[in-house]
């Protein structure tokens, strides 16, 4: 699934790629909120929105099949929720509404992920004076991200190729351990970023 | 001595000693000087206390401050209230750039530096342009680090240090698992600059290539020093303390 | 259970998100009283380990597998502030970069899976520590039953957030959610005390940091911090809760009570008059259930500590044989 923050398309140019970060998360914010604040047989508004939305996708220049693949990744838990509306008075009413709504912004906040870089994601939050301590938390987070899932890979083709059963248990036991041999290297190199930190003058 | 007129070394260390929290020895009596300018090696098999020894240098060893400090930069002490100036002007390369490397972007890791010194606004921008153009990095600004490969890395790791207008820089193993050409790149990038350096490495080749005068140190102390050519020549001497004659220096026959 | 966009009202959106920030607002200063600065990064670190041990497949049945949380295994490893502020981080990043949760559900996943979880989880762990003592049998043991706990808490947290919005009526979505999570618990026991276990064998030092100096606690953050979940869970489930079993409606009467009864719950309810239907039977049998699920986790619990703490030299395997780490079991 980090694939996504490794997607190509976040580096492309268009005319969305061009708008700044603040403007996007702005604006997928705004449009988000009147989804899910319109009466729920605002069947007119849906399709307007739709139609933007679709817009806003051609102008970005992204690959519909990546952008219906990352929606068809989140959509199941919508669907699955959705379906238990169904058992309601009126509840067909409900299900297609909640569906519809869910779905529109769901479609609206991938197409901001995939325009916009996390980095600068991070310099907005920094700038509405989000606490420090969460933004460093969060920037620290995706810098690393990459580079445990990684090392983690490698963990988990180590430990396959050296056991030589291939049920259940031994495959929860070999997981488990890589998670906790993960977490030993984390807390290893948390110690040694915190030296290089102040290796570079941060005062705390 | 002329107090006032003598030049001031870049690196002193005199009898520095340094015990891990449950005892052990790394550092025994390590006394060197590194003049302003000098490249100088420091080798020694695995274990002998070179990385320990580079964390003395801007003041990350030891834990808890000395009585007296055995480390002087540039003639100032190496202990508080000096710390910040100490290390803006030692550059401590680390040996897994990974951990130096914890900015989301290349350009806000090479800002780190100057920003926690007070630079800000078109000054900053300034400078790290500058460094990054010196290190060959022009144009990585928004680069994600895990896009790097290793040598570029390093460079940017470098450029950070470049950045605290580093006047000495300190580096753990800089060329190991570069490939030819990183290693090629990051010499030369070393040869360019006017700083002295203190290289600790097991690339003897990059020793020779590099640095004039080398230090040998084994179980944590000092156990020779003096002109490369020399002492890596020194069979006897290269065996007995883990390492061996660079190639390098194997065809050349002094007699 | 990350609850997507359209999904709640406005008003459980706000009241959810009013609650998580003042709950993120509290871990955070925690985290600046608490933690030492060496170990900040260590924060950061820890949200790229518990995202990347998400990522782990534990396979169950067919082509299935289930995958970590993690609200509990950042509790134990890192304490009950920085655990919150852990996982607000990792569920920042999915809404944000993945769509995986709204953002308009933020307030609310946020409430559910990093304070619920966490603090529930972590409650449970050092009441249960205090009273089976300071071994590792007992340390997995509370592990175990804390991580089904908590999975199963942000469970109903989530079903009343949904029913409070009219999404899902509550009979059905507590016993769809709650059910799930019963058995989602199990798993995430499992992980987590596997883990846990491993750490202890390679590096115990690092379950002993977090415990370490012991500061002394500020109960007014605590009590704070519980006054935080348990209101939430009131507002959330209480305005539902009005159908009480008949057995204890008899008692209130007697005791001259009723009135208060038949009245709305303490916390306003916003549908005053929403009645639940077939109260006493479909109370009562749920009511059953969670009990008995709780009893089954508790002993499962139990039974999976001893198994991993089997003191036969082996490594304990959780089929019940031992075995020698590393060689190769005949096929």
């Amino acid at each position: 699934m980090h694939r996504a923050l490794l997607e190509p398309y976040q580096h492309q140019h268009s005319a969305i790629h061009r708008l700044s970060a603040g403007v996007k998360a702005g604006g997928a914010l705004a449009f988000v909120l009147v989804i899910v604040l319109l009466p729920r047989a605002a069947w007119t508004a849906y399709a307007a929105a739709g139609a933007l939305l679709l817009l806003l996708a051609g102008l970005s220049r992204i690959p519909p099949r990546a952008l219906a693949r990352r929606l068809l990744l989140v959509e199941p838990f919508a669907l699955g929720v959705a379906l238990l509306s169904l058992l309601q008075q009126d509840g067909l009413r409900v299900f297609a509404a909640t569906l519809t709504k869910s779905t529109l912004c769901l479609f609206g906040m991938v197409l901001l992920s995939s325009t916009t870089r996390f980095s600068a994601l991070l310099r907005v939050l920094w700038r509405i004076q989000v606490p420090a301590l969460l933004v460093t938390t969060l920037a620290l987070m995706h810098r690393y991200l990459f580079l445990l899932a990684d090392e983690t890979g490698c963990m988990v083709r180590a430990r396959r190729s050296r056991t030589f059963s291939r049920d259940r248990a031994s495959v929860w036991r070999s997981s488990a351990s890589v998670i906790a041999q993960l977490f030993v290297r984390s807390s290893e190199r948390a110690e040694r970023i915190y030296a290089a930190m102040c290796a570079r003058g941060w005062k705390t | 001595m002329r107090a006032g007129l003598e030049d001031v070394n870049a690196l002193e260390v005199r009898d520095l000693g340094y015990r891990y929290p449950d005892g052990t020895a790394a550092l025994r009596d390590v006394t060197f000087t590194v003049a302003e300018g000098e490249r100088v090696a420091l080798i020694g098999p695995n274990g002998a206390g070179k990385s320990t020894l580079l964390l003395h240098l801007n003041g990350l060893l030891p834990e808890h401050p000395a009585a007296a400090p055995a480390v002087r930069v540039f003639g100032t002490p190496v202990a508080e209230p000096h710390l910040t100036g100490i290390r803006a002007r030692v550059g401590l390369l680390f040996q897994d750039p990974d951990d130096q490397i914890f900015c989301p972007t290349v350009w806000e890791d090479v800002a780190f530096g100057p920003l926690q010194l007070g630079l800000h606004g078109p000054e900053l921008a300034t400078r790290v342009a500058r460094v990054l153009d010196q290190v060959g990095l022009k144009g990585f600004d928004e680069r994600l680090p895990h896009h790097l490969s290793r040598g570029e890395k390093r460079r940017v790791c470098l450029a950070g240090l470049l950045a605290c207008e580093a006047r000495l820089l300190a580096l753990d193993e800089p060329t190991s698992d570069l490939d030819p050409r990183g290693r090629r790149e990051l010499k030369g990038l070393l040869e360019s600059l006017a700083v002295a350096q203190v290289i600790a490495t097991h690339d003897l080749e990059l020793v020779v290539e590099l640095c004039p005068r080398v230090i040998v140190l084994d179980r944590g102390g000092v156990v020779a020093q003096g002109p490369t050519a020399e002492l890596l020549a020194d069979e006897e001497l290269m065996l007995a303390h883990g390492l061996e004659r660079p190639h390098i220096l194997r065809h050349r026959h002094p007699h | 259970m990350h609850i997507p966009d359209g999904f709640l009202d406005a008003k459980t959106a706000v009241a959810a998100g009013v609650l998580a920030t003042a709950g993120l607002g509290l871990a955070l200063a925690g985290v600046r009283r608490t933690v030492p600065p060496r170990r900040i990064p260590l924060i950061g670190l820890a949200a790229a380990f518990v995202f990347a041990a998400q990522m782990l497949n534990f396979p169950v049945a067919g082509g299935t597998s289930g995958h970590l949380i993690g609200a509990v295994l950042a509790a134990v490893l890192l304490g009950p502030s920085a655990a919150v502020l852990v996982m607000s981080a990792v569920l920042i990043l999915q809404c944000l970069m993945f769509a995986d949760g709204g953002v308009t559900a933020l307030g609310a996943n946020l409430f559910n899976m990093a304070l619920v979880a966490p603090a529930v989880g972590y409650a449970v762990y050092r009441l249960l520590r205090r009273v089976v003592g300071e071994g590792l049998r007992g340390r997995l043991f509370a592990t175990a039953f804390a991580a089904w706990c908590s999975t199963l808490a942000a469970a109903i947290s989530c079903a009343g957030q949904l029913a409070l919005s009219g999404t899902v009526p509550l009979r059905v979505a507590l016993p769809a959610m709650g059910g799930i999570h019963m058995l989602i618990g199990l798993g995430e026991a499992l992980i987590t005390t596997l883990v846990v276990a491993a750490v202890a064998r390679a590096r115990p030092e690092l379950l002993l940091e977090q415990t370490g100096p012991r500061l002394p606690p500020r109960y007014g953050e605590l009590a704070a911090r519980g006054v935080l979940v348990a209101l939430g869970l009131v507002f959330f489930v209480a305005p539902f809760a009005s159908g009480w079993p008949d057995g204890l409606e008899k008692v209130a009467a007697t005791l001259g009570f009723e009135h208060r009864a038949a009245a709305t719950p303490v916390l306003a309810a916003p549908l005053p008059d929403y009645r639940f239907p077939g109260a006493g039977t479909a109370a009562l049998s749920m009511v059953i259930a969670g009990v008995a699920g709780t009893l089954v986790a508790f002993g499962l619990a139990w039974l999976l500590a001893s198994l991993l703490t089997r003191p036969n030299g082996a490594r304990a395997h959780p089929s019940g044989k031992g075995e020698v780490p590393g060689a190769p079991r005949a096929a």
